[in-house]
């Protein structure tokens, strides 16, 4: 936590943060005077409930977008995790503690090799991360079609639990974001994202091990991807194959809400992380004034452009 | 009095905070060519901007081959026949030597179509008209950067054009192809054209301008034949205080003891053929050559950003096998390279960070960075070496060309105990910073550090230098003491092979 409030008070007058914490605050603002049950303990316990998948996908996000790339399989791989946690715990409910580390190796590796294609093979990471969404799309369908399998009480449970009125999901989560915005600004890998975003050939000249570096900002992605498949099954209670569809691109709307350059080597998990409450609260309230899911994609959709073009307007000054 | 082509009086720019035109007058004759100086944030290229018409001035009058003017466009301005050459070129790399010279004038055929074969025809004829042999088919990023600029002034030439502004265009290209844009400006100079020519390089406008104007502070500091002027005078003025000396003393007695760098019969590709060089602790050693000899990949393979085909490395006595960034500076050796802004500096990043880069476990303690271990280092950086800067937090990318050499200087001084490698350490950055960069280069070399130093600026390297080895075709066509070089000698050594083989081999190589 202290590093969160590290990195807010050094970019206390970052106008990316403040641009998003106004919006946040006006959404608030406005939400407490258009609907009487959108501010209340309740709703909010809800909220963050339900903001901790999208959460922990765009935190990968962030890291890929930091060094530059981009990861579309990300989607992919959170329903492919969720059959295959679901599926494995129907078979044996008792290997709880297997399943989950191995759905995290796997879901790591496949991050891992993403990373790996974009230096072996040269090719553009959108290139790769989709051809690798749809091979792992494709491979989980030949499996199942449906969704299906079970988890066991003790994580149905867990994704409910709360403390202090606080969903443990979302105190996890919270957590997870405080550990990678220590780790981004205070550990050498970490800062080293930064460098190979900023300029890949530079870092090369000052002796980072840019290769590295790079698979290793794809596997914390494909972790992410991992952590994100384990809270939804234990919400679900399901594996399904086409559950993360929407998430790839989803993942990419916070992150760069948050005031992180597609480009690399600007930006951060803070950010991030208030993208990530913006776009689940805007949500929450337009579901609340009943308003159609199709004017929620078209404001979600000016919501990116009026953000990022600020971001970019400020940075051009 | 013939009438100036352009005459500019008592011109202001003003934007908030800052005054980079002050009442400056200026005048180009037709058929002259008027050398413009000045130190970076003089005003040469506000002034540059005035009169292409990029930008409209606050104040002052402009006249144009008699007639008072105030451009609206740059557009109207190239129209009325004024060409601006910025230093970075405005090219379509993707696209033909003729689709690029036409680009505002492509001809059309009966239908209305463009003509292909028109407009190789007429790109080939303003190509003859300069004396160049370039192919019209070629695609711009097959040329080597001298046939990219006069790609860039055939372009000038598809309209009519009296006045030809040139913004250091010497910057990047070297040797016989300076030789052939100043025959080519020579030439439109007989044609009555008036040229306006931008050059960090003093002995460049005594051997080509007319006239100088020299900037300073957004006001115009002296102006006259370039002949009333000395080059100290030309200094003076630009700086606005004398220089003592611009280059500090040498070593006094010769480099003693065992090399820390000795490079045996190097080879790689066709750009180095066989090169063998030495240099001992605190001696500054120089090469020299054309753009295209083979310098730039000496000092990449020894840093280890380029693979070798053959030869030796050795360091401190013991040969370099990995070969690669990382073990080069866990040697102790450190290197800036030519181009700061794409192989060195991280822009968005704010100072410290770019300073700790290849050095971020210096700063580690229990695997956390000492954000203020690193702040420290950077201040005393900052300070060491004198960058402009209010904080370390300030992004690079905001500093002036010479603040950020001076950043790149205060991150390889850490890093290089041993040998620091320099590629053009003072291009485009401005005299005073340079005579800077000479002191802290020789300051190092007197703390024990070898350097090794890349330059196209003869002056410089004869100058800074305690051996000077030149460089041809990939070859070291010989080793020169410091001391006792001359101008004609390193040209001597640089040009003689290239004579041989009628300089093809080295354009290619260029091309490559």
């Amino acid at each position: 936590m202290s590093a969160v409030v590290a990195e807010f008070r050094r970019n206390r007058l970052s106008l990316s943060y403040v641009i998003v914490v106004a919006l946040l605050i006006l959404l608030v603002v406005a939400g407490g005077f258009l609907s009487d049950r959108f501010l209340t303990w309740r709703n909010f316990g809800n909220l963050f409930q339900q903001l901790v998948v999208l959460g922990m996908v765009s935190l990968g996000q962030t890291f890929v977008v930091l060094l530059g790339g981009i990861d579309l399989a990300v989607g992919s791989l959170v329903s492919a995790s969720t059959v295959f946690i679901a599926h494995f715990l129907e078979w044996r409910p008792d290997l709880l503690w297997l399943a989950l580390p191995l759905a995290l190796v796997a879901a790591t590796a496949i991050g891992a090799l993403n990373g790996l294609l974009t230096i072996v093979l040269r090719v553009h990471p959108l290139i790769v991360t989709l051809g690798m969404s749809s091979i792992i799309f494709g491979g989980t369908l030949m499996y199942n079609k449906e969704p299906g399998g079970s988890v066991p009480r003790g994580l149905a449970d867990f994704s409910y639990a709360k403390l202090w009125g606080t969903p443990v999901t979302a105190i996890v989560l919270v957590a997870i974001f405080a550990l990678a915005g220590l780790w981004l600004q205070r550990s050498r890998s970490g800062r080293s994202i930064y460098f190979v975003g900023g300029d890949r050939e530079a870092a090369r000249l000052n002796g980072l091990p840019v290769n590295r570096i790079v698979v290793m900002a794809y596997a914390l992605s494909g972790l992410c991807a991992g952590l994100a498949a384990i809270f939804l099954t234990a919400r679900t209670g399901v594996g399904d194959p086409r559950i993360g569809a929407a998430l790839t691109l989803q993942s990419i709307t916070p992150v760069v809400v948050g005031g992180t350059v597609l480009a690399g080597g600007r930006g951060g998990v803070l950010g991030t992380l208030l993208g990530v409450l913006l776009v689940t609260m805007l949500n929450n309230l337009l579901n609340f004034l009943n308003v159609s899911s199709y004017y929620q994609w078209v404001i979600q959709g000016l919501i990116i452009i009026i953000a990022v073009s600020i971001h970019t307007t400020k940075r051009r000054q | 009095m013939v009438t100036p082509v352009i005459e500019l009086s008592r011109i202001e720019k003003e934007y908030p905070g800052v005054k980079p035109l002050d009442r400056v007058d200026f005048a180009v004759r037709p058929g002259e060519i008027h050398a413009l100086l000045g130190e970076n944030g003089a005003g040469k290229s506000t002034l540059i901007r005035v009169m292409g018409g990029a930008i409209k001035p606050n104040g002052g009058s402009m006249t144009y081959l008699g007639k008072p003017v105030s451009w609206q466009s740059p557009k109207q301005a190239r129209a009325a026949g004024i060409h601006v050459i910025h230093q970075e070129l405005a090219l379509f790399p993707e696209l033909s030597v003729a689709e690029n010279i036409l680009v505002d004038a492509q001809p059309r055929n009966g239908l209305g179509l463009i003509s292909g074969r028109a407009r190789h025809a007429r790109a080939a004829e303003i190509l003859a008209q300069l004396g160049v042999r370039i192919s019209t088919h070629a695609k711009i990023d097959e040329l080597p950067l001298a046939d990219q600029q006069m790609v860039e002034i055939a372009k000038a030439l598809v309209g009519e054009v009296r006045l030809l502004v040139l913004d250091e265009p010497t910057a990047v290209i070297s040797g016989h192809e300076v030789d052939l844009l100043f025959d080519n400006m020579r030439r439109l100079k007989r044609e009555g054209v008036g040229i306006v020519y931008v050059s960090h390089r003093l002995e460049e406008i005594f051997e080509i301008a007319d006239r100088v104007t020299i900037l300073k502070d957004g006001q115009v500091a002296g102006t006259g034949p370039v002949g009333d002027l000395t080059r100290e005078e030309m200094i003076t003025k630009m700086v606005g205080r004398r220089l003592e000396q611009i280059y500090p003393a040498r070593r006094k007695a010769p480099a003693g003891g065992p090399d820390i760098l000795k490079v045996s019969n190097l080879r790689a590709g066709h750009r180095v053929r066989d090169v063998s060089i030495t240099v001992k602790p605190g001696e500054v050693v120089g090469i020299a050559g054309m753009v295209g000899s083979g310098r730039t990949e000496v000092a990449e393979i020894i840093f280890g950003t380029r693979a070798l085909d053959g030869g030796t490395i050795e360091f401190e006595g013991r040969p370099l096998d990995q070969r690669r960034p990382r073990e080069a500076i866990r040697n102790g050796v450190g290197f800036l390279t030519e181009n700061r802004k794409d192989e060195g500096l991280f822009l968005g990043l704010p100072i410290s960070a770019n300073v700790m880069a290849p050095d971020l476990a210096g700063v580690t303690r229990r695997g956390l960075i000492d954000r203020r271990g690193e702040r420290d280092i950077a201040l005393e950086q900052i300070r060491n070496f004198a960058v402009a800067a209010p904080s370390p937090e300030v992004k690079v990318g905001n500093l002036s060309g010479g603040n950020q050499q001076k950043v790149l200087f205060g991150r390889w001084s850490r890093i290089a105990r041993k040998l620091l490698i320099l590629d053009e350490p003072t291009r485009g950055v401005d005299i005073g910073a340079k005579v800077e960069i000479y002191r802290i280069v020789r300051n190092l070399a007197e703390q024990g550090v070898g350097i090794l130093m890349i330059s196209s600026e003869l002056p410089e390297i004869i100058g800074l230098s305690d051996r000077i080895f030149v460089m041809s075709q990939g070859h070291v066509a010989g080793e020169i003491d410091g001391a006792s070089a001359t101008e004609e000698a390193i040209m001597d050594l640089a040009v003689r092979s290239i004579d041989r083989r009628e300089g093809k081999a080295a354009r290619l190589e260029q091309v490559a």
